[in-house]
């Protein structure tokens, strides 16, 4: 298991098509990804569960990435949040 | 003849015949299961099923209203792509629950998510996710609603509330107005109401038990009325509003988009007036070059408490945001006088008008204050921001705003938080002091903004709510003339640019006179926005 804290840029938090952007880009991946956010642990592959943990710009999130893959899958998940998903 | 008002969201005039949508009623408690495969493949006919009706719908809205309103239906379809929200009604069917009850459980989990958090994006996404629920059902159970995109020509449709999937159903040939129990300006159903410009009124309270399949009824959608089997005399009233409405539509048209030009070729600025964020998209949707007057007391009034920094914060940048480059000039809070703000405390006065309220108020309270013009500055990184200065009648009171400013830029400095350095402190003139000492606020104001509601009851000493001295109340007095002259030459004579924010800067007998004495930019109610930008083209 690894995991990263970041913070969301993206003037519309994880919404709509951030969260849409967010997933697509991950889902290829095998491992499970969890996002920590406010101490609520949500299902990265989920677009409605992200969008339904209203995570706004600015706040810190922490991803945690578990399984085969994990370690390219957390890298591509932090460069994602921190690039900007709009 | 009966006449009812909800709250008009488009304007326009129709007449037309009631067809009420009856929406599907289907007794969910009713489904029976067969087997978990037979469930899970009517979920997912129905899945696909609605995928393709989806598609096909946006390819008309794109057409018809643009892609904007397209992408919420867009929306729907990425919602439901998530495959997770299909495990989990999968699971339940798996559990022995009938497909229609996996939906509508599965819904409503996330209707209850998505809407118990106090955020304009999560409301929409609330009201998505119904609508997704309200098709599948509809599909899988074979229970139709009424067909509405299959209404006669002359339908005006009458709805508890219209979804998204239910508007851009709706045929504009046939249908001349919609009527719904609920919502408001911002809600869905009226923004695609004034895209694709059919009357609307909504919140008319028990619209589909009040008014039957088959009434003729008008439609007045820029006051709101609604008028059930009206007599001749209104129909023809109707009709020839209709007309003039039309008419003046056309004609306004052609100064949508252009830069407000006089006849001599004199560039000068049509701004909109707002008081809430979401009524900027009245403003871009005027075309107006601006927004001339943000009133923050919206964000103060009718709640138990004061607004966080990060509310305002947020207000204001999504205003900045929508604007882009243009102008936004935030009016600092204008509480007090008749605006009562219980949780504050101010005392009742004998003299509100005369008494503690606007900036006076702010600067004995700089806690408050601050929180504002720190929530300004930071959004002011996201667009064209200027701050205005409510009730001034002192330099110093400009002074000790600026200073201010100074040290809430020090403070976000220091907590690494980023905001716009030196954003321009403007003057609101609306006192008769301000104009005497309109020379000196010159001097340490960015603009002057002239408000002439209350500049007209302060010069004339009348108050208009007052029957028996309103008739002095008039901004049309050699008085109040006199003082917005002298404002308007004293910011000429510093090179600092004035502009007006009172109901006076849309008043078609009162531009030709401003235009003349150098006002450079007119702040009007968004729906005046055309219109005034036509009389000042219209102008030497």
């Amino acid at each position: 298991m690894v995991e990263k804290s970041t913070k969301v840029v993206d003037e519309q938090g994880l919404h709509m098509r951030p969260a849409n952007n967010f997933v697509s880009a991950i889902v290829k991946y095998k491992s499970d990804i969890t996002i920590i956010h406010n101490g609520n642990e949500i299902n990265g592959k989920s677009i409605m569960n992200i969008m339904a943990a209203c995570i706004k710009c600015g706040n810190e999130i922490t991803i945690r990435c578990e399984g085969e893959d994990e370690e390219a899958m957390l890298n591509e998940a932090i460069a994602l949040i921190e690039g900007g998903l709009e | 003849m009966n006449k009812f008002k909800g709250i008009g969201v488009s304007a326009g005039y129709a007449v037309g015949t009631a067809v009420v949508v009856k929406e599907a009623s289907y007794d969910l408690a009713s489904a029976t299961f067969t087997t978990s495969e037979e469930e899970k493949a009517s979920l997912s006919r129905a899945v696909e099923i609605y995928t393709d009706d989806t598609n096909k719908l946006i390819e008309k809205m794109t057409k018809e209203a643009g892609k904007e309103n397209a992408d919420i239906l867009l929306g729907h379809l990425v919602m439901l792509s998530d495959p997770f929200m299909l495990q989990q009604m999968q699971d339940q069917i798996e559990g022995g629950k009938p497909a229609v009850q996996a939906v509508d459980s599965v819904c409503q989990t996330f209707y209850d998510m998505f809407s118990s958090v106090e955020d304009e994006m999560m409301k929409q996404r609330a009201s998505d996710i119904q609508d997704i629920r309200i098709s599948l059902i509809e599909i899988i159970s074979g229970v139709e609603s009424t067909k509405i995109e299959e209404v006669p020509k002359g339908t005006i449709l009458i709805a508890k509330d219209f979804t998204p999937s239910m508007t851009s159903r709706i045929n504009r040939d046939n249908v001349v107005g919609i009527i719904a129990e609920v919502g408001s300006v911002t809600s869905h159903s009226a923004i695609l109401a004034r895209a694709i410009d059919m009357p609307a009124v909504l919140s008319l309270a028990d619209a589909t038990e009040i008014l039957k399949d088959g009434d003729t009824l008008g439609i007045d959608g820029g006051k709101g009325y609604i008028y059930q089997n009206p007599d001749n005399d209104t129909v023809s009233e109707l009709e020839k509003n209709r007309q003039a409405y039309l008419d003046e539509k056309s004609s306004l048209l052609e100064f949508f988009g252009k830069e407000t030009v006089t006849k001599s070729g004199d560039k000068r600025l049509v701004y909109g007036n707002i008081g809430k964020p979401e009524d900027v998209q009245n403003v871009i949707q005027n075309s107006g070059e601006g927004v001339g007057l943000f009133r923050t007391e919206f964000l103060f009034m009718d709640r138990p408490a004061l607004p966080s920094e990060e509310e305002q914060f947020e207000a204001y940048s999504t205003v900045a945001k929508a604007m882009g480059e243009k102008e936004v000039i935030i009016r600092t809070l204008d509480i007090g006088g008749d605006k009562d703000v219980p949780y504050l405390g101010i005392p009742k006065e004998d003299n509100p008008f005369l008494g503690f309220r606007a900036i006076r108020y702010c600067l004995s309270n700089t806690d408050l204050y601050k929180t504002q013009l720190r929530a300004i500055i930071r959004a002011a990184n996201f667009g064209n921001i200027k701050i205005m200065i409510p009730m001034v009648t002192c330099v110093d009171e400009v002074e000790a705003v600026k200073k201010l400013i100074s040290e809430c830029e020090l403070e976000l400095a220091k907590e690494g938080v980023p905001f716009k350095e030196n954003v321009e402190v403007g003057v609101m003139i609306e006192t008769p002091a301000a104009v005497f000492i309109a020379d000196d606020l010159a001097e340490c104001a960015a603009f002057f903004s002239i408000g002439t509601n209350d500049l007209t009851g302060y010069v004339m000493a009348a108050d208009r709510g007052n029957a028996n001295v309103s008739n002095l109340y008039s901004v049309h007095k050699p008085a109040v003339l006199k003082a917005i002259k002298t404002t308007i030459e004293t910011a000429r004579r510093h090179g600092i640019p004035v502009g007006m924010c009172g109901e006076a800067a849309a008043d078609r007998d009162l531009i030709p006179t401003l235009v003349e004495w150098g006002l450079d930019e007119f702040s009007v109610t968004p729906n005046s926005i055309l219109a005034t930008r036509k009389t000042i083209s219209e102008c030497e």
